[in-house]
Order: structure tokens, then C-alpha cells, then sequence
């Protein structure tokens, strides 16, 4: 046994390639570090001004009468984002599964491109031109109220939630459908009765991403509900309700630090429903993709 | 479009013994597929007997899967395709006007190469169709039914509520024969049913072919040839033809009793690909 | 599994079973034909044997198609080629009882040996015999003792040389010549009954070792040792 015919020993380049090599590493990993850096600083610095002042009765209670900023709670404001984000959700969701069905499903190869083209655009329509565009069409004749912002959030999260519907929608294994219609099932109830229910998760998902995404939105709403707080309950969407993003704005802005406290607090809150909804969707997504795949 | 030139004469009657007495579910007249300007099938003349089975063979691409699909019309799920000539089913033209294809596909069902049950129970996967068609009556006696007839009842009427997928290859395959069952068609089409199975559970399906000739008819696509001869009573072959532009297309060479195909066939084309020769 | 190729395979054996039976039959009517010395029965003998060449007929087209339709193996490829044999070797020996039918009609009337036909009727005896232990052998696809076929044989082929010998004495007597020379053919004819037989036996053999063996060669005089 002799020595072999060709070596696999390593050549001089070998040094200088295995130093690219770990520097690469290294900025990658640098690079990744930075970003959670960058979420842990903002994560930190809102909950240390804000978790302070949360108590109880910021929650329950609404701004305290009078002029006194350091009782009272956010509590109307909570309820106006929740009717806010939950009506446009009420529009969205519908409105985004049917056009995710009829671009993947239904429509003719060229028109599906256009529709997906559209939605990818209106994806990135700053948010407040769409707020003006509601403002011109509803507010204008109509005056304020919680309507036209669900409107506008609406308009924000179709175009997640048809996305999002689309890409599970696809997933869906074309034998399903095949396996419907040769049983002579028509078309809408193949998608109704076996591509939908295979397709739920993805939808829950794309809908909690597209929730978590317009919770904290902030532009569109200037014009279209009530920037101010008031001390009347109120729980009609057609009049202008409170919404917790325009009340750290407004908030942010006062003289008085209680009240800056308190937007400290009310950003917090949001934060937290943001990341924690956020993390709910990925995970549900996650093990809705294994279930799908395996 | 250029000419096809090739003609097929049609499948006498009387020299299919075992088809004189029956009637013809299927009738194909110049059948012709074509996925956009691209010639699938030409000239395709056809008699698909009743309560037999009809085996489809030959090399890929010669159509034979392209021609079943015809059948139950679901070439219509590809946008692209269209069809010259005539296709009758029981003397109703099936590509005419005013022929809902949902209906169709009621009276003539498929079972796939690839088991594809639902997502759901082995109970809900029989009853879906019967559901939907709004046959609910006795639905729990109809579901045992079909899967009695499928030969699957034995073994899962202790888990009827269990998932489908947890099925075998060969139990899946046979769940889906129950789901096509289960709506009454006159007709099931095997689109390569064994190949994704294990030889036992080839030889379980091919069983169950011959009971379900009892009562269905049976046409079946396969490019295993020894199937074919062990299963059909009648076996057509589809040959590939090539154009002057090099495009290839299918066309039926010969159909004729298995027997006779395998032992004696009549065309060289047909003996070349039977041995195994070419194609 | 495969039920309807199962059922095919027992069809057929059936059907082979069946011709076996017809053909002892058809050796017994011939050793009738033989001792009475009766035209009527030898007419019928070979009417009869239209009957067996329907089941050989059938058999034979059977084959190729189970073969071609079923493509049996190991030890099923086995039944079909031996069925495929003895089928031949059936259909053989009922040829030669025809021909025994038909000297015998033409020697009718001449004067007739007491001892050679008691002798044939012996060797026609030990042919049927030998038809229904190789058949049996066949069925029961039992067979652990090839050397009482071959036992069975050789005391034919004594009888057979015995026979010769005594009809060649009677050669001389010129009225009894003509009878005494379809006799040998006749002889001639049961030995070879008797061989077509032990060839049965042969191919059964063959369906359950899996290999092929004569038990008897005609160029060899003793079965090679074994």
C-alpha cells in the first residue's frame, strides 16, 4: 500500500479561503444580531417608559372627568380600535377570500397576472393616501365616525389577506380538486367543501398578520375619527370613536407628563398586542405548513 | 391545420365475440384532442362496450390518458383543449350543447393513479359525494355499501371515523373506488390505478375489477401490459404517429379482444409493442 | 388473489382429468373390440374418439392464451407446459386405439390365437394401469416413487417380445399368417401406449421436482442408474 497517485490535502489557497469564509460567517451573523438588536431596543425602551404607568384602571376606566390626566384609562380607546380593526375585518376577510378564489381558481391565466399585479400595488399605497381618498368619499359628505376608518383599514388589509388566501389556496393539491369534480361536484363546491377547509389555516393566519399589521396604523385614521377623547361612552361605529394609535399621538403631544406617561403605556399595550398577535400567526402558520406538506 | 390522414376503420361489432350482445356505452366518431394548434389524438373510432372491461394501452404520450379524460370530460379543466369529431354516450352527444359536464362526471366516475382521498374520515370521504348530490337517505346503509363492494368494509368497519390518511397505499386507493362508487355512476375510469401500488395490492384492485364488472363498465388506462392482459376483456392500442413537423400524436391501432391481442394481434405495430419491442 | 386466473388453471386440469378418463375408457373399448372380435363396437370406438379430439382441441387452444393473458410462473408455468404435454400424449394414445379398432376390422374373420389375444388383452390391461397411476401422480402432485411407473412398463415390453416370438411361430401356418402379422401392429400399438404413458408420468414428475428426467431412454437398455 503505497502512497496514493493524487493528494486531498489542502493547497495554500486554503488559508485565505477559509478566512473569507469565517469572516462571511461572522457579518452574517453580525448582521442577524443587529436586527434582533434593534427590535430588543425598541421592545425595551417602550416597555420601560410604559409598563409604569399600566395599572388596572388605565384599562377599565375611561379619561377622568374633569382635568385631572394622572387618573382614568384608555378604556374607550381600547373599545374604538377593537370595533375599528374588528369591522374591517369584517370586510376585508370576505371580500380578500373571494378575490384570492377567483385570481387562483377561477380566472383566466391573464386576468389572475392583472389581479395579483393590482394587489401587490395597492399593498404599497402609503397609507395615509388612502385615508385621504376615504376622507374625500365619506367623511366629507358624512362627517367622522368608525365606519370610514374601518373602511380605510379595510382597504389596507385586502390586499394581506388576498395574498395570503392565494398562496395556501395554491398550496392545495390539484388531485383534491381533481378528485371532487370527477365525482360530478361542481366547481364552487369543490372550492367551498374541500379546497377552503384545507386552506383555513393559511387564511387564519394571512387574517392575524393583516390584523396585527392595520392595529397599529395611525395616518389613515387621522382624518376619519375622533382624534380627540371624549368622555361619553360610545360603541356606535357610525359616530367617531376613539382609536388607541390616534390617542398616543394626541397624547404624545401634551405638555402635561401624565399624559405622556400615559402614551408611554398606551404604546406599550399596542406593542405588545402587535408582537404577541404576530407570533400567533407565524407559529399557526408553521404548523399548518408542516400538516400541509408532510 | 394539416389533414389527417390516417383512418381507422371502426371496430366491427361482429368480430368482437365477446361484445355482440351488449350494448355500447361509449361511441367515438374521428375523435380528435388538441391542447391549443398541438394534435394530441386524431381519428379515434370506438365502440366502449357495456359491463366489460376495456383496457387502454401503449407508449407515453400516445394519448390513451388524453382519451379517457375525454370520457368524463375533464379535459375541459384544461383551458387549452378542444376536440374534433364525435363522442356519444348512450347516443347522447356528450360534447354538444346544453351538456352540463358536472353531469356527466355523476354517470361516469375516475378513480386516479395517485390514491387521493380527502382530508377528512374514512366515513366522510364515501359520504361527500352523497352529501353534495343530496342522495342523504340511508346514508350510513349506502356508505357500508360502497365499501363493501370496494372490499374495504372488513377492514375499516371499526374505524369508519378514523382518517382516511391513515390508510395504506392500497386501502386509500380502494377508499377512493368506494367515494366513486358511492354516487352511482354507470361508468368508472382507471386512469393507472395499480402503479402507485405494492404487487399484492396490484392484485387486490385487479380482483376488485373483475367483481365491478358485475356491474359497472369498466375502462381502464394502463402502461403495464401484463395488467392489461390479465384484467380487460377487450384492449385497444394506441400507437404514436409522427407528423411531417415532427410533432408526435396518438392514434388507435388496434381493438380487438385481449386475447387476440396478446396472442395474435393484427398489426405489427400492435406485436412490437406487446413483446416489448418497441415503443 | 387472482381468482379468475385460479379458476382458469383448475378449469383446464379439470378438462385434462376428463380426457384421462375418456381415453381409459377408449383403451378399454378397444381391448373389447379386440376380444369380441365386434364391428359394431370398433365403428363406435373410433366415433368415440371425436369426443376425446373435442377435449384435445380445447385444451390446446386454451394454453397459448393462459400463457399469454395470465403469465404464469415457477410452479403454475410448470402445470400449463405439462398440461400442455400430456394433452398430446392423451390424444396419442387414442390414436392408437382407433388404429387397434381399425386391424382389428380387418382381420376380422380369420382364425384367431387364444393365447396371443389373452396376452394383448394383459398387455392393454397394464397400459390402463399405467394411464391411471401417472394421471393419479398428476393430480395429486405426489411423486416420491417414479420406479413403480418403470416397473410397470418393462413387464409390457416382456409381453410385447413374448408375443412377437409366438406369432412369429405361428408364422408357418399360412392361414393364420395374415391374422398373426396385424397382431404385431397391433402389439406394436399397445407398447406404444404403454410408452405415451410412461411419458405422462414423466412430465408429472417434471411439475413437481422442477426438472426434467426420461425414466426410459429407447437407446438406452437399462433406465440410466439413479
Amino acid at each position: 500500500m503505497g502512497e496514493p497517485a493524487f493528494s486531498l490535502k489542502a493547497t495554500g489557497r486554503l488559508r485565505r479561503r477559509q478566512l473569507v469564509n469565517k469572516g462571511m460567517g461572522a457579518l452574517a451573523v453580525g448582521a442577524a444580531l443587529l436586527a434582533v438588536a434593534v427590535l430588543a431596543i425598541v421592545v425595551i425602551s417602550v416597555g420601560s417608559r410604559g409598563a409604569g404607568s399600566l395599572n388596572l384602571a388605565f384599562f377599565t376606566q375611561n379619561q377622568a372627568q374633569g382635568f385631572n390626566p394622572k387618573g382614568g384609562g384608555v378604556l374607550f380607546a381600547i373599545v374604538g380600535s377593537a370595533m375599528l380593526v374588528g369591522i374591517a375585518t369584517l370586510i376585508a376577510l370576505p371580500l380578500g377570500v373571494l378575490i384570492a378564489i377567483y385570481i387562483s381558481e377561477l380566472a383566466p391565466p391573464r386576468l389572475a397576472r392583472v389581479g395579483r399585479m393590482a394587489l401587490d400595488i395597492s399593498n404599497g399605497i402609503p397609507t395615509i393616501v388612502v385615508g385621504i381618498f376615504v376622507f374625500t368619499i365619506l367623511v366629507a359628505a358624512h362627517g367622522q365616525s368608525a365606519f370610514a376608518g374601518s373602511i380605510a383599514l379595510a382597504i389596507i388589509m385586502l390586499p394581506l389577506i388576498a395574498r395570503a388566501t392565494e398562496e395556501v389556496l395554491l398550496l392545495v393539491p390539484s388531485s383534491q380538486r381533481e378528485a371532487s369534480l370527477a365525482l360530478g361536484v361542481s366547481r364552487w363546491r369543490t372550492t367551498v367543501q374541500v379546497v377552503i377547509p384545507s386552506a383555513l389555516g393559511g387564511i387564519f393566519t394571512g387574517t392575524t398578520l393583516a390584523i396585527a399589521r392595520v392595529a397599529g396604523e395611525t395616518a389613515p385614521l387621522l382624518f376619519l375619527t375622533s382624534l380627540g377623547t371624549s368622555s361619553t361612552a360610545d360603541a356606535n361605529p357610525f359616530h367617531p370613536l376613539q382609536s388607541l394609535t390616534l390617542v398616543i399621538f394626541s397624547y404624545s403631544e401634551q405638555a402635561d407628563p401624565a399624559y405622556q406617561s400615559k402614551a408611554w403605556a398606551a404604546a406599550f399595550t399596542l406593542m405588545c398586542f402587535v408582537l404577541f398577535t404576530s407570533l400567533a400567526a407565524k407559529l399557526t402558520l408553521a404548523r399548518y405548513r408542516k400538516k400541509l406538506g408532510g | 391545420m394539416e389533414a389527417i390522414k390516417t383512418k381507422i376503420e371502426v371496430a366491427d361489432k361482429s368480430s368482437l365475440p365477446t361484445a355482440n350482445e351488449r350494448e355500447a356505452v361509449f361511441e367515438a366518431r374521428d375523435l380528435a384532442v388538441l391542447y391549443g394548434d398541438q394534435l394530441a389524438i386524431a381519428g379515434v373510432n370506438i365502440d366502449i362496450y357495456q359491463r366489460l372491461i376495456t383496457a387502454l394501452i401503449g407508449p407515453s404520450g400516445c394519448g390513451k390518458s388524453t382519451f379517457l379524460r375525454t370520457l368524463n370530460r375533464m379535459n375541459d379543466l384544461i383551458p387549452t383543449a378542444s376536440i374534433r369529431g364525435e363522442l356519444r354516450y348512450r347516443d347522447i352527444d356528450l360534447y354538444g350543447p346544453g351538456v352540463d359536464a358536472v353531469e356527466v362526471r355523476r354517470r361516469v366516475g375516475m378513480v386516479f393513479q395517485k390514491p387521493n382521498p380527502f382530508h377528512s374520515s374514512i366515513y366522510d370521504n364515501v359520504a361527500y359525494g352523497m352529501r353534495i348530490l343530496g342522495m342523504k337517505k340511508d346514508l350510513s346503509e349506502r356508505v357500508e355499501k360502497a365499501l363493501r363492494r370496494a372490499a374495504l368494509w372488513d377492514e375499516v368497519k371499526d374505524r369508519l371515523k378514523d382518517s382516511a390518511l391513515g390508510l395504506s397505499g392500497g386501502q386509500q386507493q380502494r377508499l377512493c373506488i368506494a367515494r366513486a362508487i358511492a354516487v352511482e355512476p354507470e361508468v368508472i375510469l382507471f386512469d393507472e390505478p395499480a402503479s402507485a401500488l405494492d404487487p399484492i395490492s396490484t392484485s387486490a384492485i385487479e380482483d376488485l375489477m373483475h367483481e365491478l364488472k358485475r356491474d359497472y363498465t369498466l375502462v381502464i388506462v394502463t402502461h403495464n401490459m401484463q395488467q392489461a392482459a390479465r384484467v380487460a376483456d377487450l384492449t385497444a392500442f394506441f400507437g404514436l404517429e409522427v407528423k411531417s413537423d415532427g410533432n408526435r400524436y396518438g392514434v388507435l391501432v388496434e381493438y380487438d379482444e385481449t386475447e387476440k391481442i396478446f396472442t395474435n394481434p393484427s398489426d405489427k405495430r400492435t406485436e412490437g409493442y406487446v413483446t416489448g419491442r418497441f415503443g | 388473489m387472482r381468482e379468475l386466473y385460479s379458476g382458469e388453471l383448475e378449469e383446464l386440469e379439470g378438462s385434462l382429468q376428463e380426457e384421462g378418463k375418456l381415453v381409459d375408457r377408449a383403451i378399454r373399448g378397444a381391448l373389447n373390440v379386440l376380444a369380441r372380435d365386434d364391428l359394431e363396437l370398433a365403428d363406435e370406438l373410433i366415433a368415440f374418439d371425436d369426443e376425446i379430439d373435442r377435449h384435445y382441441l380445447s385444451i390446446e387452444q386454451r394454453i397459448p392464451s393462459l400463457l399469454a393473458r395470465q403469465t404464469p410462473v415457477a410452479s403454475e408455468l410448470r402445470l400449463v407446459l405439462a398440461i400442455l404435454y400430456i394433452n398430446l400424449h392423451l390424444e396419442r394414445v387414442a390414436d392408437y386405439c382407433v388404429t387397434v379398432a381399425k386391424l382389428t376390422k380387418l382381420a376380422h374373420g380369420l382364425p384367431r390365437d387364444a393365447g396371443v389375444l389373452e396376452a394383448l388383452e394383459e398387455m392393454g390391461e397394464r397400459c390402463r394401469e399405467m394411464l391411471s397411476t401417472g394421471l393419479e401422480y398428476f393430480s395429486s402432485r405426489d411423486f416420491t416413487d417414479k420406479q413403480a411407473l418403470i416397473e410397470m412398463d418393462r413387464p409390457i415390453d416382456r409381453a410385447n417380445r413374448k408375443l412377437i416370438d409366438r406369432l412369429i411361430a405361428l408364422g408357418p401356418e399360412e392361414s393364420q399368417r395374415e391374422w398373426a402379422m396385424r397382431m404385431i401392429l397391433v402389439s406394436r400399438c399397445l407398447e406404444r401406449i404403454g410408452d405415451h404413458t410412461v411419458d405422462i408420468g414423466e412430465q408429472a414428475a417434471y411439475l413437481v421436482r422442477g426438472e426434467f428426467e426420461e425414466f426410459t431412454d429407447a437407446s438406452h437398455k437399462k433406465p440410466p442408474a439413479n
